[in-house]
């Protein structure tokens, strides 16, 4: 059996929606009976329900897969799941709201701080969880660490705010929004496939200059996700330029410079 | 019927995904090194399928299919190119035949003779109506793909549909598995049949009664979503490297490759065919986190051979196998080989250090927790307030430098004196780039 099989076919796929039924092949049972000896496991499901699974997935295989993969620049993988995944998703489902005690810098504690969880944020750089909120008494879209979560309960909130606050988040995510624009060096235009490889996690469009045979790839981004970018941007090195947004110019810059005074090569500046 | 090859299908939507927008058709034709009347037909085929699995697209028809397939991080997490594993065809009669069996022994366990009534009945008029052998060769493909089983009993066998996975579940657990499902197939890998699984899942979801918003509580950032184009060729070479069995292909090696080939050369000479048939015994298959990008490791006449998963096109597994002892001593060897390879360098191994400085005026060390996070097997060999020493062994410093470079004036390289002096000649031509500033 293999991924284009005739049942997974979308004329049968959306039949079979029509009619309500629920199908499943071996080769996702195989993955999933895989995924499940994951330790994290035990904490996505209760003890029973992971039994209940084992032995639904009892007959089935195992994939193989691990054998003849290799995982290469992989980040370790400190936090796959995180225990109050689990009740906040639940949250979210039910669009109620939350008070949050949290940690914040300086190790200071924040009690009580009513809000609205809008989504569970992983960061595949970081490895880690984060509770996307907005802060109703401060009117602020918040992103707080999972791990410096230390308590959750549940508050009662209208269903009109909800609605306002939802709308509030897509205003302030519109808001914040960015577009850089990075020009791909010419003389690298053989490499062009590694570096679109390198910006395809972006929300991004290109645009091909016919007459100079120039590439421009326009990222767009939130604010605080320029240093991801800008780390990106470092690591192509001289296959790409800024050319449209002052402050990453300026970070390259500064970035160059200081690079070369670590090296005591001196700048002149 | 002739094997059904999703080349260009893979082809065209990796170039849809990564060069979003920039081409006209026809220079898109012309890099993928197909007419425009088979570019045509392609977007065709895959619009057909897209609109077929998103319902409420079909109200908007005129949408682009590149503005379909733009990835927008809020909107939703589904993954956007599943589609493809949805495109195999099948023809009417059998696709409604197959969707109305299962459907049937969705309720209850039944003998072939009341699925051919069944069949009978609600069948469309103008499709001829299937005969048993149709029907035992359909419940037998079926159980082949473990979607339904044979109920233990005596003759006439039973069938029913196999979902005890949902069925054992209450609401309240299929919302875990829901999740479960969900991020295991979005941080690990592979993750196709991860996806069509989550897909199943969320149909039943939402059946429930929760809305958009309620099922997809989860975003991942900075995730290459386009990685799944490659699993197609992913689960042919792990069945060949199964049967120790050597695989031919038509290669485009990505470097002069056809499809990303510059536009400065007469279109018409472009078009002839720049790939290249290799044969070659699969041995590894490697994942890059860096570049979310795919290798075949394999062994060929001339030793140890790589090639990017993007430029095989036309795979097929040859018949005969070679004994367990060689495929053995080949993959041992290969695996020493690229022991420390930071990607799949195998050159010779060097030791690289270089001196991390900790950021200044900020209580969290970000550059070492980086460092930590993905520095592979490297070692923080020394440590004071103000930096850190980084140690590693490394085949070559072709791989590891881009992620050097990338801490900007954090990182600076000791050792090897050579890759010292590439950095040095790089940030001054950054430098360059941006004096104007």
């Amino acid at each position: 059996m293999n991924l284009f099989e005739k049942i997974f076919n979308h004329q049968i796929i959306s039949r079979l929606e029509d009619s309500g039924t629920f199908m499943v092949t071996s080769l996702e049972r195989a993955w999933l009976k895989t995924m499940l000896q994951h330790p994290v496991a035990a904490d996505a499901f209760t003890a029973d329900t992971l039994d209940k699974l084992r032995s639904a997935l009892g007959p089935d295989s195992v994939m193989d897969t691990s054998v003849h993969l290799i995982e290469k620049a992989r980040a370790t993988e400190k936090q796959v799941y995180h225990p109050l995944l689990r009740p906040l998703r639940r949250h979210i489902m039910h669009k109620s709201g939350v008070r949050l005690t949290c940690e914040v810098k300086g190790g200071r504690v924040l009690s009580d701080q009513s809000g609205f969880p809008y989504k569970l944020e992983y960061s595949m750089v970081k490895r880690e969880w984060y509770l996307l909120w907005y802060h109703t008494r401060h009117h602020s879209f918040m992103s707080t660490r999972l791990k410096k979560i230390r308590s959750v309960e549940i508050e009662p909130i209208e269903l009109a705010a909800v609605e306002t606050i939802l709308k509030t988040i897509e205003d302030i995510l519109d808001k914040r929004k960015t577009e850089i624009v990075i020009e791909i060096v010419r003389e690298y235009n053989a490499e062009l496939s590694r570096i679109l490889y390198a910006f395809s996690s972006f929300e991004k469009n290109v645009a091909y200059d016919t007459s100079r045979d120039t590439y421009h790839v326009s990222v767009s981004l939130l604010g605080n996700d320029r240093e991801y970018l800008l780390s990106k941007i470092r690591f192509l090195g001289k296959r790409v330029r800024v050319i449209e947004g002052d402050y990453l110019k300026r970070r390259m810059l500064e970035a160059s410079t200081k690079a070369l005074e670590r090296y005591g090569v001196d700048t002149g500046r | 019927m002739a094997k059904e090859s999703f080349d260009k299908e893979i082809q065209f939507l990796r170039m849809l995904v990564l060069t979003s927008g920039a081409f006209s058709r026809q220079q898109f034709a012309e890099r993928l090194g197909i007419s425009v009347h088979t570019f045509d037909k392609t977007i065709r085929r895959l619009k057909e399928v897209v609109s077929s699995l998103h319902q409420q697209l079909l109200k908007e028809q005129s949408r682009e299919l590149s503005e379909t397939l733009h990835y927008r991080y809020y909107e939703s997490n589904d993954p956007l190119l599943l589609f493809l594993y949805r495109a195999k065809s099948v023809k009417e009669s059998e696709g409604q035949r197959i969707s109305l069996l299962i459907a049937a022994m969705n309720s209850q366990a039944l003998t072939v003779t009341e699925l051919m009534d069944m069949c009978c009945g609600k069948l469309s008029s103008e499709l001829p109506i299937p005969d048993e052998k149709t029907i035992r060769s359909d419940l037998k493909y079926l159980e082949e793909t473990g979607v339904i089983k044979k109920e233990p009993g005596p003759r006439p066998y039973r069938y029913r549909i196999q979902d005890d996975l949902i069925r054992c579940l209450s609401d309240d657990e299929r919302l875990d598995l829901y999740d479960f499902v969900d991020v295991m197939a979005n941080t690990q890998i592979p993750s196709v049949q991860g996806y069509l699984l989550r897909d199943g899942i969320k149909k039943q979801l939402l059946r429930n009664q929760l809305d958009q918003q309620a099922v997809e509580p989860f975003l991942y950032k900075y995730h290459y979503y386009s990685r799944i184009l490659d699993e197609a060729h992913l689960f042919k070479l792990l069945h060949a490297i199964r049967n120790r069995r050597s695989v031919r292909f038509l290669y485009f090696s990505p470097k002069s490759e056809k499809s990303y080939s510059s536009q400065n050369t007469n279109p018409l000479f472009e078009r002839d065919p720049a790939g290249k048939v290799h044969k070659t015994l699969p041995l590894k298959i490697v994942y890059d986190h860096q570049y979310g990008r795919w290798y075949l490791l394999s062994h060929g006449r001339e030793g140890i051979r790589k090639y990017r998963m993007e430029g095989i096109t036309q795979m097929v597994e040859e018949d005969k196998s070679v004994d367990e002892a060689t495929y053995e001593a080949m993959a041992t060897a290969l695996t020493a080989h690229i022991r420390h390879s930071w990607l799949i360098d195998t050159g010779k191994p060097v030791t690289v250090r270089a001196r991390f400085y900790n950021p200044e005026g900020s209580e969290s060390n970000f550059v070492k927790e980086r460092v930590i996070l993905q520095g592979q097997w490297g070692h923080i060999v020394q440590e004071d307030v103000h930096s850190f020493l980084y140690e590693i062994t490394v085949n070559g410093t072709t791989e590891i430098k881009p992620w050097l470079r990338s801490f900007g004036s954090s990182c600076e390289v000791l050792e090897p004196v050579q890759l010292r002096q590439e950095m040095i000649a790089e940030w001054k031509e950054l430098q360059s780039y941006y004096e104007s500033v």
